[in-house]
């Protein structure tokens, strides 16, 4: 009998920390864990007892990377508890505020934490010296995604303009075309980003995903839609908690996510673009198009050419709304008196995917619950399957080698395991 | 095509730069932005201040124009907690610093490597770096590290009073 034991104690380029651990026994796959074990969260529990107008900014705190989910999330939530309706110029502005969120995490990724694999570099910083013009074209890209959350939001981190109903100050028509410009000269840059990408060299390898994105009527999601997947689940983005279980498991601080009877399922940039294609820009589709990537993506190491595309419809999109952009009489929908205890639950499209957030406010407005699932936590079960795929293919790879080709995997998902973990609770994991 | 341009921040002036690096909410991790909060009002007219709240990544962005950048940043290389470090950008340990907490996968010493690579490095560059021991989730400065703080403070205030114009006596390989 032999005995082969895969351990990466420290994952490199992941935003938080995260380590893997894989069991071989007689040249079969036994054990495949994704550990988390950054601090666990206490966000959930902090929240009790605070005003529900505090939630977007408490929350956003949970991500330097993606604030923006957290916010709108959050004040999804809120507003669906309240029965709040916003709409018109405010509701475009979170579109806009989000558009700035994925291009600054989908190309800090392509090009700085993903891109050295397929190329063979240990990081962007070796990668640059021979690449230097992908690695200047990733962070003007980038800044143009934070320069556009500064530009809505107040700061590019941790936004301080967001509030429930809407933002403290609307910008002026002005303001935003003045941003116009930026965007145009990152439209190229982000084409040329496409190719970059789809020229790299691909495993030749497809996984079988249950897909799980919201999918709104008549645009590529992010704030709105349904939450559905490609095997059927259709539910209001509300009722996340109907078809989608959190389970624990005793190797990580976060909790893995399964669609009830069924099991992992992916969130993010493929499972958008598998539900949504019809609702890229034409100009997105065509490139979609010209680059060969098929109407739906299952080779997860093809998820860079897809966070290009993305990035392209996000710029895209982003100039059509300054376009059509009227600065609102009120910047934001007055919440009305919270007299009664009441629930809401939103679903928003973070860059990774899926953020659903669930609050039950008592009546005088303070947060009594709070629930929160990050993306990351939906795929990491998903995460561990693909690497019980790869290990079962790779056998005969040396230590070394399979070690990194696990990393890649685990890359090819963009997990943010500082937003994935949750408080654990001790009692329950005693039984 | 020209690289996009931004009007958003300040126009780089003939001043030095100061920047805090850091996360309010990590703890320790915060001590860069202490010591910039409370040179901003001794600096004035000296030098400018910033905070990076963004990641070290940053750095790449704010220091875009400056001559002269002096960063403070928690860091973590083994010495005792709250020491104050002091480097230029060739000394080959700040690529030994971890960051204290991951922030999108590049330390401080790699984001300086990184603009090394890539021809963006200040011509002058200096980083302090405060040697953290708490970054879990909350607020707060141990004991230790807020003593690292003063003594930070205190010494880029000299630093930058003593000869505010004046050259750093080496320069970045990269330039020399």
């Amino acid at each position: 009998m032999t005995e082969r034991t895969i351990h990466v104690d420290y994952l490199a380029r992941v935003e938080g920390e995260g380590a893997l651990k894989v069991r071989i026994r007689d040249n079969r796959v036994e054990e495949v864990q994704l550990k988390i074990f950054e601090p666990p969260r206490f966000f959930e529990a902090f929240l009790r007892g605070r005003s529900y107008l505090e939630a977007p900014d408490i929350t956003a705190r949970i991500c330097g990377i993606c604030p923006v989910a957290y916010q709108m999330s959050s004040c999804h939530a809120m507003e669906r508890a309240l029965g709040m309706k916003v709409d018109g110029p405010i509701r475009e502005l979170r579109r806009l505020l989000y558009c700035g969120e994925w291009i600054e995490s989908h190309v800090l990724h392509v090009y700085l934490l993903h891109a050295p694999d397929f190329l063979g570099y240990p990081d962007a910083i070796q990668m640059a010296k021979d690449y230097p013009e992908a690695v200047q074209h990733g962070l003007a890209l980038k800044k143009v995604g934070n320069s556009l959350m500064t530009l809505l939001g107040g700061r590019e981190i941790h936004p301080i303009n967001v509030r429930i109903g809407g933002f403290y100050r609307a910008p002026t028509v002005e303001e935003l075309r003045a941003f116009r410009p930026e965007l145009e000269g990152a439209l190229p840059l982000a084409e040329e980003m496409v190719h970059f990408a789809a020229d790299l060299d691909f495993p030749d390898i497809e996984e079988d995903y249950e897909f799980v994105s919201l999918r709104p009527e008549k645009e590529y999601p992010m704030n709105e839609g349904d939450v559905v997947s490609n095997r059927g689940v259709k539910v209001p983005q509300d009722r996340w908690e109907d078809v989608f279980e959190e389970v624990q498991v005793p190797h990580s601080n976060a909790l893995q996510s399964v669609r009830k009877g069924a099991g992992s399922y992916l969130v993010g940039p493929l499972s958008r673009y598998a539900l949504n294609r019809d609702h890229l820009t034409p100009r997105a589709d065509q490139l979609a198009r010209s680059v060969g990537l098929p109407d739906i993506v299952r080779n997860p190491y093809k998820s860079i050419v897809v966070r290009g595309i993305e990035t392209v419809y996000a710029i895209e999109e982003a100039l059509r709304l300054i376009e059509h952009y009227h600065r609102p009489e009120r910047s934001w929908v007055e919440p009305p008196p919270v007299t009664k205890t009441v629930t809401g639950a939103a679903t928003t499209e973070a860059p990774r995917g899926i953020l659903f957030h669930r609050y039950r406010i008592g009546a005088g407005g303070l947060i009594e619950d709070a629930k929160i699932v990050a993306p990351t936590s939906q795929n990491q079960k998903r995460i561990e399957d693909d690497l019980w795929h790869l290990v079962e293919r790779s056998l005969a790879l040396d230590e070394a080698t399979l070690t990194d080709a696990c990393e890649r995997a685990i890359r090819n998902h963009d997990p943010c395991i500082s937003c994935a973990t949750h408080f654990l609770q001790l009692d329950l994991e005693r039984q | 095509m020209s690289e996009p341009t931004l009007s958003i921040r300040p126009p780089p002036g003939p001043l030095p730069l100061v920047i805090g690096v850091g996360n309010d909410h990590r703890g320790d991790d915060r001590s860069g932005l202490e010591v910039a909060r409370a040179l901003r009002p001794r600096l004035e007219g000296k030098a400018r201040v910033e905070e990076c709240v963004s990641g070290e990544i940053g750095l790449l962005d704010i220091w875009r124009d400056a001559d002269r950048v002096l960063v403070v940043d928690a860091v973590r290389s083994g010495a005792p907690s709250g020491t104050v470090h002091r480097l230029e950008a060739g000394d080959a340990a700040l690529l030994g610093f971890r960051g204290a907490t991951s922030t999108h996968g590049l330390s401080l010493g790699e984001a300086v490597a990184l603009a090394a690579g890539l021809g963006c490095l200040p011509r002058q560059l200096v980083v302090y770096g405060i040697e953290a021991e708490n970054v879990e989730m909350g607020v707060g400065l141990t004991p230790s590290v807020a003593r690292g703080v003063e003594e930070a403070i205190a010494r880029i205030q000299a630093e930058l009073e003593s000869d505010p114009t004046a050259a750093f006596p080496t320069r970045n390989p990269a330039h020399a």
